[in-house]
């Protein structure tokens, strides 16, 4: 037997995005009461008692600009036909961040334990089966060996997509950032030297006339300016320039000194 | 030896999943518990935890999940074992901002609306029957 909690479930394990309104206050006919619900995934309605059409295709369509916005919000909503008003809350259960690391050196290792802490769901990818193997990356959701701007060719990305760019070497960072330069990922971090990564710029704009903003969008050298020194201490570093990017931080001490 | 794209995932287990609050809700109402779910709707100001912060309240006072600890916590148990009694869900306006809190352990000031909503089996079901 299906219920709304059975579904909640489903959603979480699936790793799915979902939407759960629930209604918190009504004024005037709103024809509903408090505590009525809406479960919405994928534009569509999973489970309710709600049971008026009309209210559930407004919820559906608040829905979808809440998930967007990754915020769980409390809306004021007018019922249609009456002069009704519901106070309904959204809670925004967004699909867990993906984060794919190319390159599964030296800083993939802290990175990746990091990374899961922080509860993305992570993907190492590499060519190398002595690098990119579970004993490694005993953490890693999936480990992947194969050339890698192809396995990113063909890979989904997504706008909760973040990827790092941290390969053994220039030549493999290159393609692979070619691969992704023009994929939706919320984020794209390339390691490397502020002279080497000037220079596979200026190719990008020579050769494969690629915008400026497109260009402007990878996070080249990686990382925020913490004075790094350890591979630890560069994946932190890495980490918390994607927090920052996910959730809008300004990346200065909060003491303002 | 390993071909193109050759995933190291064990094949025998299935792709990692998300533990929610709403296993352990479940779990209680298969039971036949009724339980409070409390959810921070909005604050005004600076507030312990952020709106969609949740608390689970049992029957019997227990706790899962937090909305910032405090009296303001104490406050929302105390409401969450009315709405498990009445079945009927509530909004509790918690003011960290007045003297008595200012005394207790509350890290911050601010003020949450928490809505708190009784779960049982049969309503859990209802909705899916609904749909």
């Amino acid at each position: 037997m299906s219920s709304l909690t059975s579904e909640l479930i489903r959603i979480s394990e699936e790793n799915a995005a979902a939407v759960l309104a629930t209604v918190i206050e009504v004024e005037g006919d709103g024809r509903v009461a408090p505590g009525a619900k809406c479960l919405v995934r994928d534009g569509r309605v999973v489970a309710e008692t709600i049971g008026e059409p009309g209210i559930v295709r407004s919820i559906v369509a608040e829905a979808d600009v809440h998930l967007r916005a990754e915020k769980s919000k409390l809306v004021e909503l007018a019922v249609p036909e009456t002069a009704g008003r519901l106070h309904v809350f959204f809670e925004v259960m967004p699909a867990p961040p993906k984060l794919v690391v190319v390159g599964a050196g030296h800083i993939a290792l802290p990175l990746v334990r990091m990374a899961k802490i922080l509860d993305f769901y992570v993907i190492v990818i590499d060519d190398r089966l002595l690098y990119a193997n579970r004993e490694r990356f005993p953490d890693a959701d999936e480990v992947l060996v194969g050339d890698m701007a192809r396995m990113l060719k063909e890979m989904t990305i997504t706008p909760s997509t973040y990827i790092v760019l941290i390969t053994r070497g220039h030549k493999y960072d290159e393609p692979c950032l070619r691969e992704i330069i023009h994929s939706p990922a919320r984020y794209i971090g390339m390691i490397g030297s502020r002279r080497r990564i000037k220079a596979c710029f200026q190719r990008f704009r020579d050769e494969e006339k690629i915008a400026e903003e497109v260009i402007q969008r990878v996070y080249a050298p990686i990382g925020l300016d913490i004075g790094t020194e350890t591979p630890a201490e560069i994946a932190l570093s890495i980490l918390a320039e994607i927090v920052k990017v996910r959730r809008g931080g300004s990346a200065a001490s909060l003491s303002g000194r | 030896m390993a071909g193109q794209g050759t995933c190291y995932d064990d094949p025998n287990t299935d792709v990692k999943k998300r533990e929610s609050v709403y296993h352990q809700v479940k779990e209680l109402l298969d039971k036949g518990e009724t339980v409070a779910v409390a959810t921070i709707v909005s604050t005004k100001g600076s507030t312990p935890r952020e709106v969609g912060a949740k608390m689970v309240v049992t029957a019997w006072g227990e706790i899962l999940g937090t909305i910032g600890g405090g009296c303001g916590e104490a406050d929302v148990k105390r409401e969450a074992i009315e709405v498990i009694r009445t079945r009927k869900p509530r909004m509790v306006r918690i003011d960290l901002t007045d003297d008595i809190s200012s005394d207790s352990p509350a890290v911050c000031g601010g003020i949450m609306n928490v809505f708190i909503d009784p779960w049982w089996k049969e309503r859990d079901e209802e909705a899916a029957n609904a749909s």
